[in-house]
């Protein structure tokens, strides 16, 4: 394998003179044992241009950024230039020296030291005598932080830091080395916004202009849709591997974009749905005066076939509202009923023959069983209608689960693999299924779709619609306050553990939702003037 | 590189162990067939191996869910000692005895499950602990003297009887596999227990009654090294310490024979191939060069590599799915095992209840 990949880039310096672009891919193509992740990729990025590369997962996103970081070598044949240069092909000291910064959701900040020692913990303390020069380190760490906007005392913890800021911080830390190595040419963005609550989105993308004000490319992998028509100059669109388009985002509007990611026309049948439905029947679900840590005395009730969305910042109560009222969590005082029946606290296994179903908002840790098959999570909340004593019928299991993987389009289609060798967006499908399957009258779900990508995304929201149209309550507390206007027949607004705002139809809008959620008066994003 | 690791897995991951007891039988026939290779090894390898495997069954279950299970070495000492002692010295019927015994079994092991499931200590702290309070117990009930074997002969019929050349307690072992295999592979309580052990939290909002799945595993395991312990009074007679010595290749049969026909699950066929190859293995170079160090150095070594290499697995499985978002594309050239990144179980019982929710490895 040694040998194979291209020469080094000295030899191949581009021309000194004429100003290049901060990152040129020509025909760059990577095969993972026989199978295409990138086919023939072509991108060209300038100095200062922000340059979003949205797709799928499995669209060959993460191939990219692994090939510029020097992790991969790609398939002989195209090339990577770095302002002119090339990148030596599987070697992160070549991307690192070429200029090529990545800035990743793990921040790998040391949340119990300073800012100032993170700054410098590679190397980079002003130094006599063997002793860190505080005053001028300190100096030197507000200059590299006045660079990403930032404007804190260096000497505090990163563990006070907001999720932004630590963020700032990480983003700091690799302009820093700019002395040694040039300037930084390119930096990267994987999903910076990906854990980030909704109200410190716009704090980040400051500091992303910062960067790129700077003269520096900058490649931003995101999944989130509206961040794209706020900061980007220029999307590239990747699907199954290939480029679908480059295009200007001046050019482009949202369901435009939508299109080319899934590649056909996206389901808009929600919105019909949403505008047809009535509020009818006894309500099924009954929750009064509840409380628990950061919930403080909610009430309100809920009928069949509503979907209502629970919105709020973190810290809201929003985070813990559906657990506590399913049992995940206990609580201090309140009445859950269902269906005329009192729902104890912290019992699952009560609330579920209640009727009530709960998708938790972390996969890994809570929501599947990751050593386990796709086939054993989707059954496993109700194992025993495959018991025919003495044994489980494995085919009967096997089938309703195949039926399942039809239904919800799972990939790949291979019911006894671990449900950790899935793709998140796969892996949300499945622990969909797996609740659908009961055919539940109450269905609560925290952060159904986060992490997921747009088409399983659309696929989710879509079972939803389908599940409320059977009569089946639908509540879902989300961070993305454009899921809960796209499928919300009524927005429950928290703040502070409490319900400021009930909001239905024609008030549920972006931008109603965050001003609610920020408390009234404050400042809305930025982001609502330009996604409508 | 990847695709060269995979081809190699595609033969060898799975039934490792069944070609490494093949190569163990193919080379020790050829080397000293006058010796080894005749009916009485295998018979004798059959029962001499038998008592063990089933303190592997006794262990695996409370592992399947994801707790440690430490007492049983203890309690099959506790539960020699009784079942002679109630006979020869307080001249019980066989079979009373034998109730009694298993019934102080149960008990220890519902004890167990209290410790871990109502006080929440670690599985790992909490059995160790009880380890020792039962080494007491027997030696309260022995006075620190070996007691002399029962002398009846249906005593002694009761695992030695022969069938098909073997000593019945292989029969035993093998109805015991066979119950184990079909709760924890075809019935609800099987699912019900891995789920526990691979995620508490998913288990729980899925409905599982972990608490009382916990629980039960550790009765199980109590009963079973109970009455693994009255079938060792029988077949060998009675000892005041064999059961500690046959903790770890319990453990070892356990955490190999997760690497065995379904990797990264703990399962009763893997462990009982692990358990008879290692005999074999022993069996053999004892035949040949006559030292009695070797089982207790290939035990100890196999533990060690067997976990060595479920974290290696573990670590490969981890690369392959950091390295491009594809893993799962090529579906037919890829063994679940390797791609799935199946955390192994080896770093999987994290302690269910643990108060300090450490984990046991780093206790």
């Amino acid at each position: 394998m040694e040998g194979v990949t291209s020469p080094t880039g000295d030899s191949e310096r581009g021309a000194a003179n004429g100003p290049h672009p901060a990152l040129h891919l020509r025909s760059v193509s990577k095969t993972f044992a026989g199978t295409p992740a990138l086919s023939a990729f072509d991108l060209t990025i300038l100095p200062g241009e922000i340059h979003a590369l949205v797709g799928e997962n499995g669209s060959g996103k993460s191939t990219i950024i692994k090939i510029l970081a020097g992790y991969h070598r790609p398939d002989p044949g195209g090339e990577v230039l770095v302002s002119g240069e090339r990148l030596v092909w599987g070697s992160a000291e070549s991307s690192a020296a070429l200029g090529c910064r990545f800035v990743h959701q793990d921040l790998g900040l040391v949340d119990s030291s300073s800012i100032l020692d993170n700054l410098f913990f590679g190397g980079g303390f002003t130094c006599r005598f063997g002793m860190v020069m505080d005053r001028a380190t300190t100096a030197a760490a507000r200059d590299l932080l006045a660079q990403v906007g930032l404007d804190v005392d260096p000497r505090r913890l990163v563990a006070t830091l907001s999720p932004a800021q630590r963020t700032a911080v990480a983003v700091a830390r690799a302009l820093k080395d700019t002395t040694r190595s040039g300037a930084v040419k390119l930096m990267v963005f994987d999903e910076p916004t990906a854990t980030l609550p909704d109200n410190e989105v716009h704090q980040l993308l400051a500091t992303i202009r910062a960067v790129a004000a700077r003269g520096t490319g900058v490649l931003y992998v995101t999944h989130r849709l509206d961040e794209i028509f706020t900061l980007a100059t220029n999307v590239t669109v990747l699907r199954d591997g290939k480029k679908v388009a480059t295009v200007p985002v001046a050019s482009i509007d949202r369901p435009k974009l939508v299109r080319l990611l899934v590649g056909s026309e996206f389901d808009d049948a929600h919105a019909e749905s949403v505008a047809a439905h009535t509020e009818h029947g006894q309500p099924i679900l009954e929750v009064e005066g509840l409380t628990a840590p950061r919930i403080d005395g909610i009430s309100f009730t809920a009928r069949p076939g509503d979907i209502i969305g629970i919105a709020g910042i973190t810290g809201s109560g929003r985070e813990t509202l559906l657990g506590t009222i399913f049992g995940a969590h206990a609580r201090t005082g309140g009445h859950v009923t269902m269906n005329g029946v009192a729902v104890r606290s912290a019992r699952p296994a009560q609330a579920m023959r209640s009727g009530m179903a709960y998708l938790p908002p972390d996969r890994k840790i809570s929501g599947g069983v990751m050593t386990l098959t796709a086939r054993e999570n989707i059954s496993l909340s109700g194992v025993r209608m495959f018991w025919r004593a003495p044994w489980l019928r494995r085919r009967m299991e096997r089938n309703e689960v195949w039926s399942w993987f039809e239904r919800l389009e799972i990939r790949p289609h291979r019911v006894d693999a671990d449900l950790a060798s899935f793709s998140g967006g796969n892996q949300q499908k499945i622990l969909f299924a797996k609740w659908l399957r009961l055919g539940p009258k109450l269905f609560l779900l925290d952060e159904p779709t986060q992490g997921v990508d747009v088409g399983a995304k659309a696929q989710l929201h879509h079972q939803l619609l389908e599940a409320a149209a059977n009569e089946t309550t639908v509540i879902l507390s989300s961070s993305d306050v454009d899921e809960l206007v796209a499928i919300c027949h009524r927005v429950l607004v928290l703040r502070n553990g409490r319900i400021v705002a009930d909001l239905s139809k024609g008030d549920i809008t972006a931008a109603r939702i965050s001003s609610e959620s920020l408390g009234v008066g404050a400042p809305t994003r930025d982001r609502e003037v330009a996604v409508s | 590189m990847s695709a060269r690791r995979r081809s190699i897995n595609l033969g060898f991951d799975r039934f490792s162990g069944l070609y490494l007891w093949a190569l163990f039988i193919l080379v020790f026939s050829i080397w000293t067939p006058s010796l080894f290779l005749t009916s009485a090894t295998l018979h004798s390898v059959a029962s001499q191996e038998a008592i063990a495997a089933m303190l592997g069954i006794a262990v695996l279950i409370p592992l399947v869910a994801g707790a440690y299970d430490l007492s049983v070495g203890s309690v099959i000492n506790l539960s020699t000692v009784m079942v002679v002692i109630l006979q020869t010295q307080n001249h019980w019927n066989m079979w009373m005895a034998m109730l009694v015994a298993v019934g102080v079994s149960i008990v220890v092991g519902a004890f167990n499950g209290f410790v871990v499931v109502k006080l929440r200590v670690n599985s790992f702290i909490a059995t160790l602990g009880m380890a020792t309070v039962v080494t007491a117990v027997q030696e309260i009930v022995s006075g620190q003297n070996q007691p002399l074997p029962p002398v009846s002969h249906a005593w002694n019929a009761l695992t030695q009887t022969k069938v098909l050349g073997f000593q019945i307690v292989v029969v035993y072992l093998l109805v015991l596999a066979i119950i184990a295999w079909w709760v924890l592979e075809h019935t609800p309580v099987g699912r019900y227990l891995y789920a526990v052990g691979g995620n508490v939290e998913a288990a729980r909002l899925s409905g599982v009654d972990v608490d009382r799945w916990t629980w039960l595993s550790m009765i199980a395991s109590g009963t079973i090294a109970g009455i693994a312990g009255v079938f060792y009074a029988s077949l060998t007679g009675p000892s005041l310490t064999f059961g500690g010595s046959l903790l770890l290749p319990a453990f070892a049969a356990a955490f190999l024979g997760s690497t065995q026909l379904k990797p990264g699950r703990f399962n009763v066929w893997g462990s009982m191939i692990a358990i008879y190859v290692l005999a074999t293995g022993v069996k053999g170079l004892q035949l040949i060069t006559g030292v009695q160090w070797l089982n207790d150095m290939f035990n100890g070594v196999a533990l060690v590599g067997a976990v060595a290499f479920a974290v290696w697995r573990q670590r490969v499985a981890g690369n392959k799915s950091a390295s491009g978002e594809r893993v799962e594309a090529p579906p037919e050239a890829v063994d679940p095992g390797v791609t799935g990144a199946a955390p192994v179980p080896v770093a999987a019982p994290s302690g269910h209840g643990s108060g300090t929710g450490s984990d046991p490895t780093s206790v």
